[in-house]
């Protein structure tokens, strides 16, 4: 499925300040003021200044906390967002009931305390950004993350991310994929599942160093209709982008 | 009387007063095939040590697409005789006598699922068919020339001493078939061509996987994929409706 994107100039201004200039501005941003979120059950609170509340917007990170004060901006971030900020970006400092964690390892362990699949959830979400594709909650569509090319208000998203594993039980059954690729194609975007290859038990997923021995296959699943593709090849082969396409007589 | 494929005799009353709001149980546009059932005009003999019939009398142009040639001689699987003969175009004959085979016996053949095609790769069949594609049993050439006839029961045919290419297909795909796996590959599925020849049809549109009761496992489509070029389709067949839905690995890009 090509981008589509929400009106006339969105591409070219997406193209204009492309996703990771964004995101480097943010990061030099932050670190300069030596910012610092308060882990609070499972999100992560963080004062800003207004336009560092602009630059969070700019690249998807968290939501603002509406609130009458005017100099400070309160912006609420999901454990992915933050753990991203602190451990990948290394612009955010992460605090614990007043206390600053000056190590990642506390903040990782405390993260999995609260949510023991953040290890999976976090190499899936860190995967995608790194190659900085814009992610946010799918929740509204059923599924774990949507994602981006751009800024939503550019954009529409083009795919609803599904986090799996060896050990997990996601889309075990038919009705699960049945379920999954028609919320998906309602809504316009293509179901892609972010399998996470690794080891989920043991010692060695206290330490965040973890995250390096995983691995991420992507897979899209999408349902083909025999009656709608009788004349047209493509749009067999459009399921399958990675194999060419083959003439027949 | 409008002789149009498909199109139902004025002698059937009952069509007149069937309900057709309820899409759940027809395709949209209201295109149900309405089938007109001829007296069966192509013949053939069931073959219980082949699992096939042997066809003996043929009519009409779908032997273009129908049926595999060995020798010179065109046998059709259970799939292909059960659905020539549900749609009324041919009547298989016992291996004895001439007695035609009932539909009756030829469902409980395919029960055995000594052929090679069980039920719910028959309603994908039937459904494909219907619907104007072609098909054939994956790893089985539409023709070969000087080859014995062989069970198709999944095994590899035997290739003769005249086909080398047929040799070293048959050789990888025996190694590649010693993967354990549980998805099948059943059928190769073409386009509509109203061109189709037997003796070059081309690579398939896709195959058609089966992988039972559960979805595809992701190891389970690498060994799958490893051993067919085409693209796969994996059918899901339930309440007697078949869904075809497509596993694609891919790698987005990274953004500027």
């Amino acid at each position: 499925m090509a981008p589509r994107w929400k009106w006339k100039g969105a591409e070219a201004k997406a193209l204009a300040e492309p996703i990771s200039k964004s995101v480097s501005e943010l990061q030099r941003s932050l670190a300069e003021t030596e910012s610092s979120g308060t882990l609070s059950s499972c999100n992560v609170l963080l004062a800003v200044e207004p336009e560092q509340a602009e630059l969070l917007d700019r690249c998807c990170f968290g939501r603002l906390v509406l609130s009458a004060e005017k100099i400070k901006k309160w912006i609420q971030l999901s454990f992915e967002e933050a753990f991203f900020l602190h451990y990948n970006l290394k612009c955010i400092k992460i605090s614990l009931q007043g206390r600053c964690l000056e190590n990642e390892v506390d903040t990782w362990l405390y993260m999995k305390s609260k949510r023991p699949n953040f290890p999976m959830f976090f190499k899936a979400y860190s995967h995608l950004r790194s190659k900085n594709w814009v992610l946010r909650s799918g929740l509204q569509y059923g599924v774990d993350f949507v994602a981006y090319r751009h800024h939503p208000s550019l954009v529409h998203s083009e795919y609803s991310v599904l986090v799996q594993s060896g050990d997990s039980d996601r889309l075990r059954v038919w009705s699960d994929i049945h379920c999954a690729v028609r919320l998906s194609g309602s809504v316009a975007k293509t179901l892609l599942t972010l399998y996470v290859n690794g080891n989920f038990k043991g010692e060695s997923l206290n330490l965040p160093l973890c995250l390096e021995n995983f691995t991420v296959e992507e897979q899209t699943i999408s349902r083909w209709s025999p009656e709608l593709s009788r004349e047209d090849e493509s749009t067999i082969s459009k399921h399958v982008p990675n194999v060419s396409n083959l003439n027949t007589l | 009387m409008e002789e149009k494929d498909w199109e139902v005799s004025s002698s059937s009353d009952n069509e007149a007063g069937f309900p057709n709001d309820d899409d759940e149980e027809f395709h949209s546009g209201g295109s149900v095939p309405k089938l007109q059932f001829r007296v069966g005009s192509s013949k053939a003999r069931w073959i219980a040590e082949l699992g096939m019939a042997e066809v003996e009398v043929k009519r009409g142009k779908l032997w273009t697409t129908t049926g595999i040639i060995r020798s010179g001689k065109t046998y059709c699987f259970i799939e292909e005789a059960l659905y020539l003969s549900e749609i009324g175009e041919l009547q298989i004959l016992g291996h004895e006598d001439d007695l035609v085979i009932p539909l009756k016996d030829l469902y409980e053949k395919m029960a055995e699922e000594k052929s090679g095609c069980s039920w719910d790769n028959y309603e994908v069949y039937r459904y494909l068919k219907g619907l104007g594609y072609i098909l054939g049993r994956n790893g089985i050439s539409w023709t070969l020339k000087d080859a014995a006839i062989t069970r198709p029961n999944g095994e590899e045919e035997s290739a003769c001493a005249g086909e080398c290419l047929e040799d070293k297909d048959t050789v990888t795909k025996l190694l590649g078939d010693m993967q354990i796996c549980d998805a099948k590959a059943v059928f190769d599925v073409y386009l509509p061509n109203s061109r189709f020849k037997k003796s070059s049809p081309g690579e398939p549109s896709f195959v058609a996987c089966f992988s039972g009761d559960s979805p595809p496992s992701k190891e389970d489509i690498k060994v799958l994929q490893k051993r067919i070029a085409a693209p796969l389709m994996f059918c899901h067949v339930a309440q007697g409706r078949a869904s075809f839905f497509s596993f694609s690995s891919i790698d987005l890009p990274v953004l500027p």
